[in-house]
């Protein structure tokens, strides 16, 4: 093998001078490196793919021999917070409808606006540094750069960069994300217990003499069933039947419930949670990399107006400059660390959504104000 | 000198890390080591620089890297310095043996592959991160050295194939003639 040499060292110099100005010239963006990186994956969509076919089942190995007792695990916290969920469902769609209702009154802007997208998670980044998804989707479904994404629990992420048919989703927990937030007030734990009330503000007991006293058919409460663990009726269309009961004008008059006789009823009911989830305070979340929590900067503590705090609630602060809309649920504050001089509080969030376990999102397709307006 | 890798080492190099970069973002990406992706695209150009030296080693890094960024989404240039330098690492490494032992090319190829791992985060500082340098480096730049190492029986063949590289051949001296 030959020596060291002038010409060696030639060689490498050049290459790293070449390097350093591809980096220059893609950071400052050129069209022409973005139709090549295009290209690029263009051909190597068949490789992939071809890939994917041929190590799935190696990879479906791997986990079965390290991922079987978690996921047994899993599967049994699931089905008991499915259990918990169904029970809440009924109620929080009333909640839903009435707080989009109000939304629309005051003229807000809100998600339930915003046209959204389903997409599959196909890829993951393949460095131990970024936090980057790919999904299966791009450009041709409207996808831009900066979009927001979500999935059913939260924000996720935003989108980074798109080709005609995949973009590329940076995750929340990448050191790189930064998005603007408000911190409200969590409800107190008092507070937190859910209130059952009827339309009239009888409580379930009274509704039972009520029913008693008439001729109607045994009724079923929603109480009733999600402690027993039924499953709710369900009609064609996947709803549950809900029968009205009918107040009487003169609350000492009794009147008939209208129920179907051949099957039981379930009483429409409103779970109402008292809170003031008044904000806070504004800030910026930054992600921090794989295996830490987001972290939240830029806040002011002021014991005068509120006392930023753990179990504070954490949503998207919206405005004519943030990539994402107003109110996307992001996390709970599950840590507070102080620090001296003028800094102001650190908070660390646990983002409501599992960032590890992603298989479909959902891209909204907002457009900040201050982007429109060009 | 485009002309001279297209003619040269680039005609088998690049389907090669096609191949290994489907892999990478497939298999690899699923089966972790301590939760640490391993580099196998990195371990080629280290183990590159291993079998040919550190002017070899420092091309094959530049082209697979040029190709991992390109893939990635990453800037483009930002890899390919990390895999120029693993290679050229390794291959300086290589000098002080002729024809380096099985052991010591897994030596040379970790040494690359563990520069290679560290200079991410450095261009990731030039190029505007605030705080590139994770606590989880102190595991990930000596998991991936380790998987390049065990990987490297079977990468510094391939590389040697890559880059049509002959082994070393010692040749006796020619018998002088009785005079």
């Amino acid at each position: 093998m030959a020596l060291y040499t002038v010409g060696r060292r030639r060689v490498i110099i050049a290459l790293l001078l070449t390097s350093v100005l591809l980096l220059t010239l893609d950071i400052r963006g050129n069209p022409v490196l973005d139709r090549v990186r295009d290209g690029f994956s263009r051909i190597m969509e068949p490789f992939e793919s071809a890939t994917d076919v041929v190590t799935t089942p190696a990879t479906r190995a791997w986990h079965g021999m390290t991922n079987y007792d978690d996921l047994e695990r899993e599967n049994q916290a699931l089905q008991d917070q499915l259990d918990r969920l169904i029970g809440t469902q009924a109620t929080a769609r009333i909640s839903v409808q009435e707080y989009q209702e109000l939304r629309a009154l005051l003229n807000l802007p809100s998600l339930a606006g915003i046209p959204t997208e389903v997409a599959q998670v196909v890829g993951a980044s393949a460095n131990n540094l970024d936090q980057i998804i790919e999904i299966n989707k791009g450009r041709s479904s409207g996808f831009k750069v900066g979009m927001p994404v979500v999935n059913q629990a939260g924000l996720i992420g935003k989108i980074t960069s798109v080709t005609d048919n995949t973009a590329k989703v940076m995750l929340i927990t990448d050191a790189r994300y930064v998005v603007p937030v408000r911190v409200q007030a969590a409800p107190d734990d008092a507070e937190q217990t859910p209130v059952e009330t009827r339309p009239s503000g009888r409580t379930d007991e009274e509704l039972r003499d009520l029913v008693t006293t008439t001729s109607a058919p045994p009724t079923t409460l929603a109480t009733d069933v999600l402690d027993t663990g039924t499953v709710l009726p369900q009609g064609d269309d996947g709803t549950v039947p809900v029968t009205t009961v009918e107040e009487p004008t003169d609350p000492d008059e009794t009147a008939p419930v209208e129920t179907d006789p051949g099957e039981p009823a379930v009483e429409a009911t409103t779970t109402t949670i008292a809170t003031d989830l008044a904000p806070k305070e504004f800030g910026a979340l930054e992600g921090r990399g794989r295996g830490l929590l987001p972290q939240i900067r830029f806040l002011q503590d002021n014991p005068g107006l509120a006392t930023l705090q753990v179990g504070d609630l954490v949503v998207t602060a919206g405005g004519a400059d943030s990539l994402a809309p107003p109110d996307i649920p992001v996390g709970v504050v599950i840590n507070r660390a102080d620090r001296s001089g003028p800094g102001g509080p650190l908070l660390d969030i646990q983002p409501y959504a599992d960032v590890t376990k992603l298989n479909f999102v959902r891209v909204v397709k907002y457009t900040p104000l201050s982007e429109v307006e060009r | 000198m485009l002309a001279a890798l297209w003619q040269g080492p680039l005609v088998r190099l690049v389907p090669v890390g096609m191949v290994l970069l489907a892999l990478q973002r497939s298999i690899f990406v699923e089966i972790t080591v301590a939760g640490v992706i391993i580099q196998v695209v990195l371990a080629l150009a280290a183990a590159a620089g291993a079998a040919g030296g550190s002017e070899r080693g420092a091309v094959a890094g530049f082209v697979l890297g040029l190709m991992y960024d390109m893939l990635e989404g990453l800037p483009l240039g930002s890899t390919a310095i990390a895999m120029t330098l693993a290679g050229a690492v390794a291959g300086l490494l290589a000098l002080i043996v002729a024809e380096p032992h099985w052991w010591l090319a897994m030596l040379f190829t970790g040494l690359g592959a563990a520069v290679g791992e560290i200079m991410v985060p450095v261009v990731r500082l030039f190029t505007g991160a605030t705080d590139p340098f994770e606590q989880r480096l102190t595991l990930i730049v000596p998991v991936v050295a380790a998987a390049a190492a065990v990987l490297s029986p079977i990468f510094v063949p391939l590389a040697r194939w890559c880059l049509g590289i002959k082994r070393a051949e010692w040749v006796a001296p020619p018998r002088e003639t009785p005079v």
